[in-house]
C-alpha cells in the first residue's frame, strides 16, 4: 500500500482552477518530485494535503486513512511535515523554541531533547545560533532551520516546499546534501521545486505538472532524458 | 555596504541626542514635580495602583489584538461581569430589582478565593464570546472588522442581562475583604522631603500588588511555557503554526480565557477600590483600556504595562477641584504622545515586506 495516495484531487482559488483531477502516490521511503513552471500547481497540492488549502473534490489518503475533511493539526498528528514555501520560520521567537514547537505534537521531552541535538548535528550553524531570534538568520540558515523544525515532529511524510527558492549556489548544494541524507535514512520526502534538474537528479520519481493538471510522469532518469521535459524545464 | 548621506547621518546622530537629551530632562523634571507638588508623591502611589488596574485590564484586548488583530468590544462588558461573579461568590444578595432579587448563593467564599473565581467565570464568558460573536464569522471568511460590531453586540446584552437580572443598582464588597488591616499605611513624610506625611490607602496597596503580580504570571504563561510558546506563534502565523500541530482554534479559546480573566480581576479590583456602579461599570473603562494599549503600543505586553500607569499616574495629578477633567486629561496625554511617537511608547515600526 503506498504511503500516500491522492485520487482525483481538485482545488479551486475563488472561480480559478489551481489544480484538476490530480491522481498520485508515494510508496514509503521514496523521495518524488513534482516540478513545473510557476502557477502550476505544485505548491497547492502540498498545501491541499496539509489541508490548509480546501479540496473541491477527490480524497487524498494517508496509510489508508482518507485525510481531505480533517484540520491542519490533525494532519501533522498523523505523521505528516510540511516545511512551507518561503520557509515561514517564527521570526520572534529562538531557534531553539522553533524546533522546540516543531515538535508540539510530541510530550517524550527526553526524546525531543535528543532529536534537537540530532538537528544540530545535521545543521551545526544552527547550533551557532540556537539563542538567537530566527528572525536574524539568513535565507539559508532560515531555509535549514525549517526543514529541521519540519523533522521535529518526527514525520512519516516530509513536504518540501522549494527549498532552493532564493539561496545561493552553495547553499542550494548544502541543501540537497541533506536531503539525500535524508533519503538515505528512510524518510519519505515530497519534494516541490522549480529547479528541475536538481530535484530529479535528487528524486526516485517525478511528476510534471502544467496550470494544474498532471502530464508526464516517471522515473527520475527517464525524465531526465525525456525531451519535452528537457525542452521545456531543463533548458 | 551602501553609502550613506554624510550631513543626513549627522543630523540623525544629533537628532538621537536632542530626542534622548530632551527624554532626561522631562523625567527629571518629572520627578522634581512629583515630590515638590503638595502631595505628590501620594498621587504617584494613587495613580501606580489604579495605572495597575489599567494595565491587566489592556493585557485584556493585548491578548487578543495580538492573535486575531482585533479589538474585543466586550471586555469592558466582561470587566463588569468580573466584578459582579465576585461579588456574589461571597456569598452577598442581590438588591431588591431584577428577576434574582435578593436572591444569593448557599455558600461565600473568602474574597480573594470569590476574586480568582471570579476571574475564571469571567474568563469563561470570554470562551463564549470568542464561539458566538467571533469564530463563526471567522469560519465563513468574514472581514475581521466585521467582529467589531458583534462583539459590541454582545457587550450591549451582557450589559442589558446583568440589568435584568440583578438591577442597576451600586454594589459594595464587603468591609475589610482581606481581613482586619489598617485602612491606611502612613509612610511619614521620608525626612522632610515632602511637606506632609504621605498615606496610602492598605487597599491601594493590595491593588496594585495583585496587577503586578498577574502581569508577571501572565507575561510567565507566555514566554517560559510550551502553550504560551505556540501561542505566540500563532500571533506571528497562524496558517504556519497550524503546519506543526498547533491547533489555531484552542490556542484562540484559551486567549479568550485569559483575557476574560485579567479583565475579570480588573473589574473586581475596581470594585474594590470604589464599588460596582452597576451594568454600565465597565463601559468608560473599556474606552480608557483603549486609551492604555494604544498609548503603550498595540499588541505588546510590556506596552499594555506601561500605557496603563502612565495614564494611572497622569489622572492622579489632576487636582482634586479638576476632578471631572480627568478623563480629558488621560486622552490628551494619548493625543501627544502619539503626535510624538505614532507607534505608541513601546510599539515598533512596523517594516511591511514585500
Amino acid at each position: 500500500m503506498a504511503l500516500l495516495e491522492i485520487e482525483n484531487l481538485s482545488v479551486n482559488y475563488g472561480g480559478i482552477q489551481a489544480l484538476q483531477a490530480l491522481s498520485l502516490s508515494i510508496a514509503q521511503g521514496e523521495v518524488v518530485t513534482l516540478i513545473g513552471a510557476n502557477g502550476a500547481g505544485k505548491s497547492t497540492t502540498l498545501r491541499a494535503i496539509s489541508r490548509i488549502v480546501n479540496a473541491r473534490q477527490g480524497r487524498i489518503l494517508f496509510e489508508g486513512k482518507d485525510i481531505s475533511r480533517l484540520s491542519p493539526h490533525e494532519v501533522v498528528r498523523l505523521g505528516v511535515a510540511h516545511s512551507p514555501e518561503g520557509r515561514r520560520v517564527l521570526t520572534r521567537q529562538s531557534v531553539y523554541d522553533n524546533l522546540m514547537l516543531g515538535a508540539y505534537i510530541r510530550n517524550d521531552t527526553a526524546n525531543i531533547k535528543a532529536d534537537i541535538d540530532l538537528q544540530f548535528k545535521r545543521f551545526p550553524r544552527l547550533q551557532e545560533r540556537r539563542n538567537q531570534l530566527a528572525g536574524t538568520l539568513s535565507g539559508g540558515e532560515q531555509q535549514m532551520l525549517a526543514i529541521a523544525r519540519a523533522l521535529m515532529s518526527r514525520p512519516r511524510l516530509l513536504l518540501l516546499d522549494e527549498p532552493s527558492l532564493g539561496l545561493a549556489p552553495l547553499i542550494v548544494r548544502e541543501i540537497f546534501s541533506i536531503i539525500r541524507e535524508l533519503h538515505a535514512e528512510g524518510v519519505t520526502i515530497l519534494l516541490v521545486e522549480q529547479n528541475a534538474s536538481l530535484a530529479l537528479q535528487n528524486a526516485d520519481r517525478g511528476y510534471v505538472l502544467e496550470a494544474g493538471i498532471l502530464t508526464i510522469t516517471g522515473k527520475s532518469s527517464e525524465l531526465l532524458d525525456d525531451d519535452r521535459v528537457r525542452q521545456a524545464y531543463l533548458g | 555596504m551602501k553609502l550613506t548621506d554624510q550631513s543626513s547621518q549627522q543630523y540623525r546622530r544629533l537628532w538621537w541626542f536632542a530626542s534622548r537629551g530632551l527624554a532626561a530632562v522631562a523625567a527629571v523634571l518629572l520627578i522634581a514635580a512629583v515630590i515638590g507638588a503638595p502631595s505628590g508623591l501620594q498621587n504617584l502611589f494613587n495613580g501606580l495602583a489604579i495605572g495597575g488596574v489599567y494595565a491587566i485590564f489592556a493585557l485584556g484586548y493585548t491578548l487578543i489584538f495580538s492573535i486575531l488583530r482585533i479589538i474585543n468590544f466586550a471586555h469592558g462588558a466582561i470587566f463588569t461581569l468580573g466584578a459582579y461573579f465576585t461579588y456574589f461568590l461571597t456569598g452577598a444578595a442581590v438588591g431588591f430589582n431584577g428577576l434574582l432579587a435578593n436572591q444569593k448563593l448557599p455558600f461565600g467564599l473568602p474574597f480573594p478565593l470569590a476574586m480568582i473565581g471570579g476571574g475564571i467565570l469571567a474568563g469563561l464568558c470570554g470562551i463564549f464570546i470568542e464561539r458566538v460573536a467571533f469564530r463563526p464569522l471567522r469560519n465563513k471568511g468574514a472581514d475581521p472588522l466585521l467582529t467589531l460590531v458583534s462583539s459590541l453586540g454582545v457587550a450591549v446584552a451582557i450589559v442589558n442581562i446583568i440589568q435584568l437580572l440583578v438591577g442597576a443598582e451600586i454594589y459594595s464588597y464587603p468591609r475589610n475583604p482581606f481581613g482586619e488591616m489598617p485602612a491606611a499605611l502612613n509612610l511619614g513624610n521620608f525626612g522632610g522631603l515632602t511637606a506632609r506625611p504621605i498615606i496610602i490607602r492598605t487597599i491601594q496597596v493590595i491593588i496594585f500588588g495583585v496587577s503586578m503580580v498577574t502581569v508577571v504570571l501572565l507575561t510567565y504563561f507566555i514566554n517560559g511555557t510550551k502553550t504560551g510558546k505556540a501561542l505566540r506563534a500563532v500571533a506571528e502565523d497562524a496558517t504556519t503554526s497550524s503546519l506543526l500541530g498547533i491547533n489555531t482554534n484552542r490556542l484562540i479559546l484559551i486567549t479568550f480565557f485569559l483575557s476574560g480573566l485579567v479583565g475579570g480581576i480588573a473589574g473586581t479590583l475596581v470594585g474594590l477600590s470604589v464599588n460596582v456602579s452597576g451594568p454600565y461599570f465597565g463601559i468608560n473603562f473599556g474606552l480608557k483600556g483603549l486609551a492604555v494599549i494604544v498609548l503603550g503600543g498595540l499588541g505588546d505586553i510590556p506596552g499594555a504595562v506601561v500605557g496603563g500607569l502612565v495614564i494611572g499616574v497622569a489622572e492622579s495629578f489632576v487636582p482634586s477641584e479638576y476632578v471631572a477633567y480627568k478623563e480629558a486629561i488621560a486622552f490628551a496625554v494619548l493625543f501627544v504622545v502619539l503626535l510624538l511617537r505614532p507607534q505608541g511608547l513601546l510599539g515598533r515600526v512596523v517594516v511591511q515586506k514585500v
